[in-house]
């Protein structure tokens, strides 16, 4: 009995001992196959041969673990960023109960230079709960969306991590815990933190295993359910990032957006088989089911996120293809059928913008666009994700209005670079993402549209971008700062007010200070030199430093770091005859020839608020003489004197109009004679409009 | 057929022959408009007169130059300007109230309505005016309060349909037969309003029964008169507002002032004429039930 087990013991462990072997070979030559396969096969095979050659490696558990180096959908023949994660999902799609239901294998590259105890995840997903920091925000602060005034069970999301395991450490779903780091409320389960035993090595890899369960609200922040299209927007556990020397893993509020690092992410998603799919990367393959399903496979180079949609409606548009300076952009339009008359639309847009985008900042290196229409009515509409945006249309566009759908996917579009590559902390610095994309985009729609109509012009009414953005900022100027968190604005109003139109405002005044040139070259110098990494506040600030040539700490720490309030007004203007007393003289009604007449002109200059800036000054004299005059600002008001036969007409500070930061625009200039002309014809639309409110009141009611 | 455009005809005579009512109304529309907007546009005119900055509203209409100014801690509170309009919206109104009844009388006479005859059918009818008025609004409002009630489940209904047009569709068409609706209980009401000054009803629910009947008796001919000149009105609406827009140029606020005081006065002659075909029927259809003769006859003088 005994021999008989050893005879079949020893020829079994045989067997497995050279398996194993062989294994391991297979999984460490994988790695070169991957990335030569990438290199030369068509995208589609060689993106399916790596995710496959990677999961082999991954799944025998003895390979060298690393992140690949697959450049399958970028248009580079290199990686583009230091990749420090690898995502790869496995994931399926219930569309009656809208959940998911997947799998994680995370590897994550130690990159920090120390060893590492434990790791934070995000679970964003679990901010749509009631006692969630992003609700109790909401209904604090007001919100965009929802403001929560009522819960509906359909406002429910959860993100349940069902175990997790490190890889050589076993399973260690026990020793998560949640934190809250910014409001130590404990019902908010955003961030789970995981301690391993035993820490990370600098430079060291580490794979995590995770089951999880997300299951999606109607569509709430950008991400859910609506009817039957679901957006799925930060759906999994995503690590934190070490960022300067701790780890960066903001709570999910209200007002904040997100964070994370560059990597690879190659994601298996199954849906019913009846709907129309679109994802951030490229598609590299899809696969029938016999269960009534489809199984899609993506693969995405040097980005920090990943997100999906599926609706059995959507009518596509896919043979657009952009020529960019690193090489064909492939772009996708995903319509809903109402809206379908507008993907020409769509399409011009993102190719204009696109275009200027590359002309004036640096190339678009991805191999793909897609630009989902979301469903009607759902809260989905203007988000980006990397290579891949939402606009926002309607089946009513008439053509001057370029709200719908142009601002909202040139904005969205213009996140590819001010967030999808230079990831910036969303968290932290949202002016960095929102508002220099909001300064982008004022730059982008007045070149295509005009500066005065770059968002409407119809039925003879016309509205800029800059406008529309100083208009957000005016009525909050004095809030917050921009250098404020996303999460400690003191309103939702006020971070949507200087998140966007205070440094969409400040850049533009930026602009008129060190010139538009060199304004350009700075965005260009700073896109190139911080694409793919994490710049600061500074890094923005000290590259326009260093392109301009100008100390501009003076200006960043009134309008970045500070809540001064810029007002310059002409306060007074005043002209009468040196010789007034002749004139007295004379007798009233004996005027003399103005021509002859000297008068002494004068006109004062007011700092209204704390905001200092030098201005320029532009004097009007009835003879059509200009006179330009420069004041540093500095004192409370100052006045301007000259004695000239002509009397002064008008003065104008600012008279380039460069300063959009100004809070109000209409005493930057005074007249000496009064004009009605503007006020009457206000009050001309507005009287018509009070007639007619009393005969339909007096038409139905009497 | 014919018997429709005798209805709409012999109301429209009505109007032409009494032109002067809707120059009298359309003045008294156009003063108290003047009160609602002094409000607002003396704030404009603080704001406005003096920058160089408001050019932008001159020579075309720049839409964030006029919301700057409408947000300008100086322009004071929006509720502070928009309130006097809808008051004086409802002071319209009333008036309208106080002086129907003489335009009815004027409209059921063959002759020159003198003043004198005019106000004191005013004052002999306000305050059954004013009961109407309460069993007219209690009406509408329930039967409106239901209609748009339904529209309202039905829209939402139809907003979680996948047809993104359905909802639109569902919200036109429900407005559509709300229109109608009160539009036949515009005609029941305008009836009764003509029955009591032209029969003298003191009795006002005698007036509503008999305009009640006689709605529903010839309710296609009404009905039809009453959607035809409510097309005109959109029509004159729609043309004054496109001449406004095509015809006058930007900075030209005087022409504009004009053609938007021409619309409004066109637009009173749809309601008037309605009201018109109001006492043509009356007279056609329901006077011989009227023993007495109502009318006062003018005093010579």
């Amino acid at each position: 009995m005994k021999i008989e087990r050893l005879i079949l013991f020893f020829p079994a462990v045989l067997v497995v001992g050279y398996s194993l072997v062989l294994m391991g070979h297979g999984a460490k030559a994988a790695a070169p196959l991957q990335a030569k396969a990438a290199a030369t096969a068509p995208a589609k095979a060689g993106a399916a041969a790596g995710a496959m050659a990677k999961s082999a490696s991954v799944a025998s558990g003895t390979g060298a673990v690393s992140i690949p180096d697959t450049t399958i959908a970028v248009n580079s023949d290199k990686p583009m960023s230091e990749r420090v994660v690898h995502y790869e999902i496995d994931a399926k799609y219930d569309a009656a109960k809208h959940t998911v239901d997947a799998t994680e294998v995370l590897t994550y590259h130690n990159l920090t230079g120390q060893a590492l105890d434990h790791f934070p995840f995000h679970l964003y997903q679990n901010a749509f709960q009631p006692k969630a920091t992003f609700v109790r925000d909401a209904k604090l602060m007001g919100s965009r969306d929802s403001a929560y005034a009522k819960w509906e069970d359909k406002f429910y999301g959860s993100e349940d991590i069902k175990s997790l395991e490190v890889v050589g450490q076993g399973d260690l779903t026990a020793q998560l815990q949640y934190m809250q780091p910014d409001d130590g409320n404990k019902d908010d389960k955003t961030v789970v933190d995981l301690r391993v035993p035993k820490p990370i090595a600098p430079g060291a890899y580490v794979q995590f295993k995770i089951a999880f369960q997300t299951k999606f609200p109607e569509t709430q922040a950008r991400s859910g359910w609506k009817r039957d299209f679901v957006l799925g927007g930060q759906w999994f556990p995503k690590v934190g990032v070490w960022w300067h020397g701790a780890w960066n893993c903001h709570q999910y509020h209200n007002t904040t957006e997100f964070f994370a690092d560059f990597g690879v992410y190659d994601v298996k998603l199954t849906v019913p088989d009846y709907e129309v799919v679109g994802a951030s990367g490229v598609q590299v393959s899809d696969a029938a089911n016999s269960d009534g399903t489809k199984t899609y496979t993506y693969h995405g180079d040097d980005i920090h996120d990943f997100a999906w949609t599926a609706s059995p409606r959507y009518k596509v548009k896919e043979d657009g293809v952009f020529q960019g300076q690193m090489g064909p952009v492939k772009l996708r339009f995903l319509m809903q059928p109402a809206h379908w008359s507008q993907a020409e639309r769509h399409e011009k847009i993102v190719k204009d913008t696109m275009e200027r985008f590359e002309k004036w900042y640096g190339p678009y290196p991805y191999k793909t666009l897609t630009v989902v229409d979301p469903e009607p009515d759902s809260a989905a509409g203007g988000m980006e994700y990397p290579t891949f945006i939402t606009g926002d249309a309607s089946w009513f566009a008439p053509k001057g209005e370029h709200i719908f759908p142009e601002v909202v996917v040139e904005h969205e579009f213009g996140h590819q670079y001010w967030y999808g590559m230079v990831a910036t902390n969303e968290f932290e610095d949202a002016w960095m993402d929102e508002g220099i994309n909001s300064y982008t985009e004022v730059k982008v729609m007045d070149s295509i549209f005009g500066e005065d109509s770059s968002m409407l012009r119809m039925a003879g009414m016309t509205l800029g971008e800059r406008e529309a953005q100083r208009g957000g900022y005016i009525g909050v100027a004095d809030l917050d700062s921009m250098a404020e968190k996303a999460y400690e604005y003191y309103s939702s109003n006020a971070y949507a007010g200087i998140t966007y139109g205070k440094t969409a405002s400040v850049l533009l005044t930026l602009e008129g200070i060190i010139g538009e040139d060199t304004m350009a070259k700075a965005m260009s110098v700073y896109f190139m030199k911080y694409r793919f990494t994490h710049p600061t506040k500074e890094d923005f600030l000290k590259t326009i430093e260093e392109v301009s040539g100008k100390d501009l700490r003076w200006y960043f720490k009134q309008a970045v770091y500070g809540t001064q309030v810029l007002d310059y007004e002409v306060s007074k203007l005043s002209s009468f005859p040196v010789n007034w007393y002749e004139d007295e003289k004379k007798g009233a009604g004996k005027k003399k020839d103005d021509k002859d007449t000297v008068y002494l002109s004068t006109v004062w200059l007011h700092r209204k608020e704390d905001f200092v800036l030098p201005v320029e000054l532009e004097v009007k004299f009835t003879n059509g003489e200009k006179v330009r005059e420069h004041w540093d600002g500095q004192s409370r008001w100052v006045k301007f004197q000259y004695e000239k036969k002509a009397k002064v007409e008008s003065a104008e500070i600012d008279p380039d109009h460069k300063i959009q930061l100004d809070r109000n625009f209409f005493n930057n200039s005074r007249t000496a004679e009064a004009d009605p002309k503007p006020a009457r014809k206000v009050s001309n639309y507005w009287l018509f409009v009070t007639q007619w409110l009393g005969q339909a009141l007096a038409w139905w009611a009497v | 057929m014919s018997e429709k455009k005798g209805l709409l005809s012999g109301g429209y005579e009505k109007v032409v022959r009494n032109k002067r009512y809707i120059f009298w109304f359309w003045l008294l529309n156009l003063t108290l408009a003047e009160f609602g907007v002094a409000a607002f546009r003396n704030q404009a005119h603080a704001i406005l007169d003096n920058s160089l900055y408001s050019g932008g509203l001159v020579h075309g209409f720049d839409l964030g130059v006029f919301s700057e100014m409408l947000a300008r801690p100086e322009f004071g509170p929006m509720m502070a300007s928009t309130m006097p309009a809808l008051y004086f919206a409802q002071v319209f109104f009333v008036f309208a109230v106080l002086f129907l009844p003489g335009v009815f009388l004027g409209y059921a006479s063959n002759y020159r309505l003198p003043r004198d005859e005019f106000f004191r059918a005013c004052g002999r009818n306000l305050w059954r005016f004013v009961r109407l008025l309460i069993v007219a609004g209690i009406v509408m409002g329930i039967v409106t309060g239901i209609l748009f009630g339904i529209r309202g489940a039905l829209v939402k209904a139809a907003g979680e349909s996948t047809n993104e047009l359905l909802g639109f569709e569902v919200s036109m068409a429900c407005l559509l037969v709300i229109f109608l609706v009160m539009t036949v209980m515009r005609i029941w009401f305008d009836l009764a309003e003509v029955d009591i000054v032209l029969s003298d009803q003191k009795k006002v629910r005698k007036s509503i029964g008999a305009s009640f009947r006689h709605t529903f008796r010839h309710l296609g001919r009404l009905l039809a008169s009453y959607v035809v000149t409510t097309i005109v009105a959109g029509i004159i609406l729609m043309a004054g507002i496109w001449l406004w827009r095509h015809g006058v140029a930007a900075p030209r606020v005087g022409r504009a002032f004009v053609v938007s005081q021409l619309t409004l006065g066109l637009l009173l002659i749809p309601r008037f004429w309605q009201r018109g075909i109001a006492v043509a029927y009356w007279q056609r259809e329901m006077a011989h039930a009227v023993v007495p003769p109502v009318v006062p006859l003018p005093v010579a003088s």
